[in-house]
């Protein structure tokens, strides 16, 4: 029933046993967080499941019991009684009760981060998420989840995290159904939660160079979904949380943070997905919120309002940090701006990637050797720090 | 109107012109509990029209394919097509966003809050209490004409595109969003809020000033109770959503700032208000269904009710707690100790809700049950509606809502209280007043066949929505990962097996105005005034003003009017006070 | 059965009309119907109270957020005079409403008529000064709400919100008075045609019910706008 056996909140299919039922035993121990939730649910399962199946009974045995007959007049019963009716306001009561004290008991801890707790800083946007590790990483890692190019991010076993969340436009909301967290994105504020992932999903492999799944074709990592509605895609706003050992994940985000060494060219087809340019500007021509990137170089767009410009070094920078202020005929202004959140050097990427996508072989051709010629002044400056 | 008093509310007059005149001027309540009727139904067929398209869009989850021939990617699996507004290409996702919110926000509007108390409470709560009218007809008439007005609005927003924020209008989305016509909608649902004030008040005036003398507060059915708690709600409630309404349309047009964030503002303000009045619009939604559920069950039951005290009072405190509990939607946005508190209110309105259901199931101990089509839809209704109730607690439950807030764990709840609650009570009701409000019986054959397939319909269509929510399938997606294929399947066939009941319902219903027997004044053996009335009952409902002899529910020392002892015998036990309604 | 014209009671056509008034068809007795309307309109007031209670939330939810800015604002864009102006003939308004309803008490038409119009008068000084010294100025000045505010020389950063509140809370209040106008012009229409009395004054006790709570909201609005 899995795909690739992805983890998710309780697993369907993995249930082994009868035990499984009874207490959905698998996967609650994937958070410290999850556990004791899942046993609160679980009390309140069995209490329902008790007295709904106890009132069902009775409704339906004196359906047929009780059925009319003719000629039969029904015999006189009490028209109320105090005892019982005292006792079944009061024994619900209690019960509800528990209900509240366990699970406001269980629900306290996860608004208290412990003091240690690495930080991560989460930013949420139509339509897409960004986490910014403590190193400055960015993950560039992806994977394709429900048919969306969607970020993957990577966790540490045993540790706790602690998310800082803002949101660039609208309300979204943070939910990883496995470690049963959930809290909503805001613009213009920060709101915070936190976990610690009790199990490792993948480990490094020297083999392969890459991380691949402890148990392949088991668990595949956790779902990461946005659950307060934000608009055109807000279905399509997943990523996948892979869970690693502690020299595993300080080692992933040595990767991640590491974009210097990677060519203009090359970062810049990766910022296209990962900065989230992919929900609005396709790179085939097909058309989306945003205009498609290929073959737009070079050419000349028609704005809203009059006025044209050519689509150059000047214009892409002018797109990325004010969108608002030119609108291409035929969309709409719906980009929110990126100031701050580029650097020069992922602005020089973007732009030299889109000149890749040109119609022209020659742009192609000057993409390329831009990129390639600043990774050459890169290594010589590296060079010459070493050996002056 | 003079030479009409002992006609049938329903005859025509002498002209086509004077009978559709009686109709667009009259002050008669039932005349316009009709219309209502009329017209929340379709209202109700329509949102249902959007929800098939929902659940159609949710058969697979969305692919994309690199098609061969251009080399580009297309997308397969969407059932919406997209389409173009104001020249500029919509996706997909957004047809779906549309149907969802009109899905919402016309049930909610349009169906939900005006059905049961602006149809069939006007037509009943007055000849139940012994009355001519309502208190103020023609403020009825006038709430009826606002509800048109609504309506109207609400069309055209419609015509110009809906809107797609959801029926919760979160801001700064529904501040901000330029698609569809967010505006006129959030003023068709202003406009109704007023249409629901005004029957508010009228039926808090009419409860308490124009009970038949002799007929104390507990004399009365506890479908009257119902209204009432209801009216009270709908008076103290709604202004909020008005106000609310209208300053998200200041946000819209004037800018005001005062939700935006952008400006200084803030959202969960806009949260705040929403729900203040939309927490207590549930208990608008189910208040009613309930007072329906106590009707049916008695009269099919033959019983009194089992605790009428606490029925009635619960009916109040339901209204009263309703106002404590409406931050129960914002869990995931606020701090701990704000929502402790409003965790422990929460649990505190679901003590009398299980108390009624007790009652209830209570009242059917030692009775003469009649499974007919309204007793089916009250059984349907004990078994939804519990569980509904049942689990509302997992969701008040702070820890659990973490997990389950904004999946599908959460649309099944309500789901399975506003339609297995409500609109299943509503179907009863109908069928159980359909002999008195138009004086033709239905096919009880085919009325069963109906109930049968709404109830499984409804139940393979919203119950494995809990798994689903449990899961972690989020809600409002216009598409989903591959896991949940299986689940949605099956609840989009199970909306086309309710579809299918609801259709035969339509064609009973149809058939009986059309060639349905002749109804009896009583053919449940009731013993509330309207069953004293004639079928359909004439104008001003009864030729003398009745007299109360009996209470509501003694069926143990009471033959029904207008039947004789032989259908509804009386036990020789119970031969204390015996009398006859007449 | 009896016809309707046996059902009425018989009116002496002498009398004025409010000493012959019938209640209608549905009620049993004119008692009963006058309580119903009197419980008919508090049930709206508190419709109104409700309604204006969410502007006040929004404004104690900003106040909360942007203390100093508020009080500077209040001060700098609100003239206290012309607010307390308002109050003052508002007030004096309510004060004949009453007088009126005691003229319908004591059959005294041209009291019931007189201080409807005195009513009016200072339902019109209302509007004409917010309109003509409140609002125009802060028109012509772009002292507007929220996304139109142009004023060049704001003192704070949130000036626009607590103008938006102003300006809608003001605005929704000046149309209520706007509207109670017109309701109190049809009572003087009703009273020239001798329609109250001491039998019958019901309506215009309710219109002067709705006319206090429009007061009472001002009360609540000028201290909280003009004055902290």
């Amino acid at each position: 029933m899995t795909s690739g056996g992805v983890q998710f909140a309780f697993g369907p299919g993995v249930l082994s046993s009868w035990w499984d039922w009874l207490w959905f035993h698998n996967q609650t121990d994937t958070s410290t967080f999850a556990r004791g939730v899942d046993l609160v649910f679980f009390y309140i399962f069995w209490v329902s499941a008790a007295f709904f199946v106890l009132l069902m009974v009775l409704m339906a045995y004196f359906a047929v019991r009780y059925r009319r007959r003719p000629g039969v007049a029904p015999e006189p019963s009490a028209s109320h009684n105090t005892p019982l009716e005292i006792t079944w306001s009061v024994v619900p009561t209690i019960l509800m009760a528990v209900m509240f004290v366990w699970g406001t008991y269980e629900y306290l801890p996860l608004k208290i981060a412990p003091a240690d707790a690495e930080v991560i800083n989460v930013t949420a946007r139509q339509w897409g998420w960004e986490w910014v590790y403590e190193n400055g990483a960015q993950s560039r890692d992806r994977e394709r989840i429900a048919d969306m190019d969607s970020p993957v991010f990577a966790l540490p076993r045993g540790r706790p995290v602690k998310f800082i969340m803002s949101s660039n436009d609208v309300i979204h909301s943070m939910y990883i159904a496995a470690f049963r967290i959930k809290r909503d994105v805001f613009p213009n504020m920060y709101t915070s939660q936190w976990t610690v992932p009790k199990e490792a999903t993948h480990r490094w492999s020297e083999e392969m160079k890459q991380f691949v799944p402890i148990q392949p074709g088991a668990n595949n990592g956790y779902y990461m979904a946005c659950a307060e509605y934000c608009g055109d895609q807000h279905s399509q706003m997943w990523a996948r949380i892979m869970v690693l050992e502690d020299a595993d994940y300080v080692k992933w985000k040595e990767i991640q943070a590491s974009t210097d060494d990677i060519p203009l060219l090359v970062l810049g087809e990766i910022l296209h997905k990962t900065k989230g340019c992919v929900s609005c500007h396709s790179v085939d021509g097909s058309k989306g919120t945003g205009p498609t990137w290929k073959g737009i170089w070079g050419t000349t767009e028609q704005f809203k309002g009059g006025g044209s410009a050519v689509v150059d070094e000047n214009y892409v920078r002018e797109s990325i940090l004010e969108p608002a202020k030119n609108i291409v005929q035929g969309f709409a202004n719906q980009m929110t701006s990126f100031q701050g959140q580029v650097t020069e050097r992922e602005l020089m990427a973007l732009t030299t990637y889109i000149k890749s996508l040109s119609a022209k072989p020659d742009d192609l051709e000057a993409a390329k050797a831009a990129s390639d010629a600043e990774m050459e002044a890169k290594k010589k400056a590296a060079e010459e720090a070493t050996n002056p | 109107m003079s030479g009409h008093h002992h006609e049938s509310y329903l005859a025509p007059r002498e002209t086509l012109w004077k009978s559709i005149m009686a109709w667009v001027y009259t002050l008669d309540h039932k005349r316009i509990g009709v219309m209502y009727l009329i017209a929340t139904t379709f209202a109700f067929l329509l949102a249902g029209v959007f929800a098939l398209l929902v659940r159609a869009e949710l058969w697979e989850p969305t692919r994309t394919i690199v098609d061969e021939a251009t080399n580009q990617t297309r997308v397969v699996g969407q059932f919406l097509p997209g389409w173009t507004e104001r020249g500029l290409p919509v996706t997909p996702n957004n047809a779906y966003n549309r149907a969802f919110t009109l899905h919402g926000a016309i049930m909610v509007f349009l169906f939900i809050i005006p059905a049961v108390p602006a149809a069939l409470g006007n037509i009943f709560l007055p000849i139940m209490l012994g009355a001519k009218d309502v208190a103020f007809p023609r403020l009825n008439l006038l709430s009826w004409y606002t509800y048109v007005f609504g309506g109207l609005f609400a069309v055209w927003s419609l015509a110009s595109g809906g809107a797609e924020t959801g029926w919760t209008f979160y801001t700064p989305y529904s501040s901000t969003t330029n698609w569809g016509s967010t505006t006129a909608m959030v003023l068709a649902a202003f406009i109704l809020g007023f249409s629901s004030i005004f029957t508010g008040i009228n039926f808090v005036a009419t409860v308490h000033k124009l009970r038949v003398p002799g007929m104390g507060w507990f004399d009365m059915p506890l479908f009257a109770w119902a209204i009432y708690a209801t009216a009270i709600i709908q008076v103290l409630a709604t202004p909020v959503l008005g106000i609310t309404l209208l300053l998200l349309v200041l946000e819209r047009t004037l800018r005001i700032g005062i939700f935006d964030p952008a400006m200084g503002g803030d959202p969960v303000l806009f949260q705040h208000f929403f729900w203040f009045y939309s927490h207590p619009a549930v208990y608008i939604m189910i208040l009613p269904g309930m007072g329906i559920a106590s009707e049916l069950i008695a009269v099919h039951c033959h019983k009194k009710i089992f605790g009428y005290r606490a029925i009635a009072f619960s009916s109040i405190a339901i209204a009263a707690i309703s106002f404590l509990v409406w931050a129960h939607h914002m869990f995931t946005a606020q701090t701990a100790a704000f929502n402790a508190v409003f965790s422990a209110l929460t649990f505190l309105v679901a003590i009398p809700t299980a108390i009624k259901v007790f009652n209830w199931i209570s009242t059917m101990y030692k009775a003469s049950i009649a499974l007919n089509t309204p007793m089916l839809y009250a059984m349907s209704f004990l078994f939804c509606f519990t569980i509904g109730g049942l689990t509302g607690p997992p969701l008040a439950t702070l820890a659990v809502d973490i997990h389950l807030h904004d999946t599908y764990f959460v649309v099944a709840h309500f789901h399975y209280v506003m339609m297995g609650g409500t609109v299943m009570a509503f179907l009863g009701g109908l069928h159980h007043w359909w002999p008195k409000m138009f004086g033709k019986m239905y096919n009880e054959f085919w009325g069963r066949v109906g109930a049968v397939l709404v109830f499984i319909g409804f139940n393979v269509t919203f119950f494995i929505q809990f798994f689903m929510g449990t899961q972690g399938m989020p809600r409002r997606y216009a598409t989903y990962v591959e896991e949940f294929t299986s689940f949605h399947k099956i609840s989009t066939v199970g909306s086309w097996i309710l579809f299918l009941g609801f259709l035969i319902h339509a064609l009973v219903f149809a058939h009986s105005l059309v060639a349905g027997r002749a109804a009896p004044k009583n053919p449940w053996g009731g013993l509330t005034f309207e069953w004293e009335a004639d079928s359909p009952p004439v104008e001003h409902n009864f030729d003398h003003e009745p007299v109360i002899t009996h209470g509501p529910y003694d069926f143990e020392s009471v033959v029904p009017p207008h039947c004789s002892e032989q259908d509804f015998p009386l036990h020789p036990a119970a031969q204390n006070g015996r009398a006859h309604g007449h | 059965m009896s016809t309707a014209a046996a059902r009425k009671p018989m009116i002496d056509m002498d009398l004025p009309p409010h000493a012959r008034h019938v209640p209608a068809t549905h009620w049993r007795n004119a008692k009963d119907e006058a309580e119903a309307a009197k419980l008919g309109m508090w049930l709206f007031l508190a419709t109104e109270i409700l309604l204006f209670a969410g502007f006040f939330c929004a404004y104690s939810a900003f106040r909360l957020y942007y203390p100093g800015n508020w009080h500077a604002a209040s001060s700098y864009y609100l003239s206290w005079k012309i607010g307390f102006a308002n109050t003052v003939v508002l007030l004096a308004s309510s004060f004949t409403i009453v007088m009126a309803i005691r003229g319908a008490q004591t059959n005294r038409q041209w009291m019931i008529q007189l201080n409807l119009f005195l009513t009016q008068l200072c339902a019109a000084f209302f509007l004409v000064v917010k309109l003509v010294w409140e609002y125009w100025p802060k028109i012509q000045e772009g002292k507007l709400p929220g996304g139109f505010f142009t004023y060049a020389h704001s003192q704070g950063p949130h000036d626009h919100i607590f103008l938006s509140i102003y300006w809608i809370a003001t605005a929704t209040h000046g149309l209520h008075v706007f509207v109670g106008m017109i309701v109190i012009g049809w009572a003087m229409w009703m009273a020239a045609r001798r329609h109250y009395g001491p039998k019958h004054y019901t309506s215009l006790e309710n219109i002067g019910l709705y006319w206090h709570i429009v007061d009472i909201i001002w009360i609540f609005l000028f201290p909280l706008l003009y004055l902290v």
